[in-house]
């Protein structure tokens, strides 16, 4: 096959894959997973209304519940997009096998690859929608909120008797615990993470015999994923000495490659607490994420292609 | 011009399943070699196990032969592209429950690279075919299980394949329903397409094929024209409507006065169970 004859079957690629991505996410919208949005708006609700005892000054406290709100929605899109990436991941592959209804696909002019991608990027379709409601959600709450903490401070700062300039500086901090864009870069780190725990279910879902099994050892993962970059550290790290050093480099090498290394993500965290995201953060955190999807995308078109049924 | 090339070619395929650590592979398939035609409606019969499902999961790419070799209309099974004139209806099929029938063959036929119009016009056409056109907008999960095996088949022909492999397609479908899906098996023969089915229930198989193939314990054990399976060469049968017996006591003394020839049997021809239920059954639908 020639490279021509490669490029014109592209647009069919895309095609189909686009096909089973539509019909993924209608099967996973009509299982009713949109529900937890309403959960989501309660959570929302629930966190302006939070508050814990403050040791702070009274200057401190709309920032705090600022900050609750974002940390509040994140927590549950990081819920939800793990949960629904790893289970409806785990689920979808062998509900096909087990109802045949794969048999029904792969017997029409539909390549494996163009299968599996179809079905993740259906579920990450999902998640995608999923946190960009979310996220309408949060900044809409958030601005509101902003906008009556700024007020509520600007006349307490003025009551106080507050220089101009300090006032300025308070605004721009309370701003900057508001809809930002680093908090648009948190989002979409929430979703880069789902998209990498997706591919990799996907994988583990190729060769898995069983759903449980696959979501067992995906969440299993992502947790160990937390500690990936510490333990190649203190194991392959300068412990082992110069003489193994490039073993323990390969060694650290091929864990980051089989195990991502989520505390790259913890940057989320510092966003909620005010912190502006670096571009460049976003832009390595992007490529990771890219880099783990189409990682694994391929290893289980590797394992699939192969599989009978 | 009749085409030359064979709608499906298996060469002594073979087929091994792996079984549990240390213990012999199972031969499902065992030097399995079959030609059929483009126009045919070709017969796998044999029972439960005997690897039926198997060699038409080899020709559709979905196993891996251990040797030898599969093609349809020239092109090898392991290719995807083989599968561009192919429909298949699995046996026991389970489509998605969330769709509708309509939106059942709209999927496939995206699937097939079918858009706008023409899908819409195709989709159209299948349902009237197979009888659910009032059943469109139903969701799957509420079919019944000739209504599944029914839009089973609509998905398979969608675009408009020349060759259509039917696994045991009317496994647990009620004669009413069985006698749908034989009645649009023939349809596809009167257009020309070629049809691959297995059953293990023989009269059906007996009524619709044209050719036809036994397999037992994974070995093709024997194959051919139906008619010339069947035809038992020293037996001839001359069925008369309205005879006398005056009529009948002369035949039969022509038949003692000829030397060489034995009456073998006598009586009157019965209808299938099946015929009588499906007579009685239309009865009763028009009664009411």
């Amino acid at each position: 096959m020639n490279l021509i004859s490669i490029i014109q079957l592209i647009p069919a690629h895309f095609g189909r894959t686009a096909v089973i991505a539509h019909h993924t996410f209608t099967q996973l919208v009509r299982m009713k997973v949109f529900y937890f949005l309403a959960f989501f708006a309660v959570i929302l609700i629930a966190s302006n209304f939070f508050n814990l005892p403050q040791h702070e000054g009274p200057e401190s406290v709309g920032t705090h519940v600022l900050s609750k709100i974002k940390e509040w929605s994140l927590a549950a899109m990081t819920l939800f997009s793990l949960v629904i990436s790893i289970v409806a991941t785990s689920l979808l592959l062998p509900k096909d096998v087990e109802d045949r209804t794969l048999y029904t696909i792969l017997a029409k002019p539909v390549p494996r690859i163009d299968y599996l991608a179809g079905k993740l990027l259906g579920v990450l379709l999902l998640v995608f929608v999923s946190l960009a409601i979310m996220d309408v959600l949060m900044v809409g709450v958030l601005q509101l909120r902003t906008n009556i903490v700024l007020e509520e401070q600007t006349a307490l700062a003025l009551k106080r008797g507050w220089p101009a300039q300090d006032i300025v500086v308070l605004k721009a901090e309370i701003l900057g615990h508001g809809p930002t864009y680093s908090l648009q870069g948190a989002v979409i780190a929430v979703f880069l993470r789902a998209a990498v725990i997706a591919s990799l279910a996907l994988l583990l879902s190729t060769f898995s015999t069983s759903t449980l099994f696959t979501t067992i050892v995906s969440f299993l993962i992502f947790f160990m994923g937390h500690f990936q970059a510490d333990a190649r550290e203190m194991y392959l790290g300068g412990e082992m000495g110069t003489s193994n050093s490039w073993i323990a480099q390969m060694l650290s090498l091929l864990v980051a490659l089989i195990l991502p290394d989520f505390q790259l993500f913890n940057i989320i965290d510092e966003v909620i607490q005010g912190r502006i995201m670096p571009l460049w953060v976003l832009g390595k955190l992007t490529l990771l994420g890219l880099f783990y999807f189409i990682f694994y995308l391929f290893a289980s078109w590797f394992i699939f292609a192969e599989k009978e049924f | 011009m009749t085409e030359t090339v064979p709608a499906v070619e298996i060469c002594h395929l073979v087929k091994d399943f792996k079984t549990s650590f240390k213990r012999l592979p199972l031969r499902a398939v065992d030097d399995v070699s079959i030609r059929i035609m483009p126009g045919e409606v070709y017969g796998l019969i044999g029972p439960n196990g005997s690897g039926k499902s198997t060699t038409m999961k080899a020709l559709l790419g979905l196993v891996a032969p251990t040797a030898g070799q599969c093609s349809i209309f020239g092109k090898d099974s392991l290719q995807v592209d083989s599968r561009d004139e192919v429909g298949f209806l699995p046996e026991n099929p389970y489509f998605y429950k969330h769709l509708s029938g309509e939106e059942t063959l709209g999927f496939y036929g995206k699937l097939c690279g079918i858009r706008g119009a023409k899908l819409k016009s195709r989709v159209e056409e299948l349902l009237e075919l197979v009888d659910l056109t009032d059943a469109r907008n139903r969701r799957i999960g509420g079919y019944s299980k000739g209504m599944l095996q029914r839009i089973g088949l609509a998905q398979a022909l969608i675009q408009e394949p020349r060759l259509v492999i039917l696994d045991e397609p009317t496994a647990g479908v009620d004669p009413l329903g069985s006698r749908q899906i034989r009645d649009l098996i023939f349809k596809l023969k009167e257009r020309g397409i070629t049809v691959f089915l297995c059953s293990h229930l023989l009269e059906q198989v007996q009524e619709v094929c044209d050719h036809v193939g036994i397999i037992f314990r994974g070995k093709m054990v024997k194959e051919g024209k139906l008619d010339d399976l069947i035809a038992i060469e020293d037996q001839t049968e001359l069925v008369l409507k309205d005879a006398s017996p005056e009529l009948i006591a002369e035949i039969e003394a022509l038949i003692k006065r000829t030397g060489g020839v034995e009456l073998v049997r006598k009586g009157k021809p019965r209808t299938t169970l099946e015929r009588l239920f499906l007579r009685e059954t239309s009865k009763e639908e028009k009664t009411h």
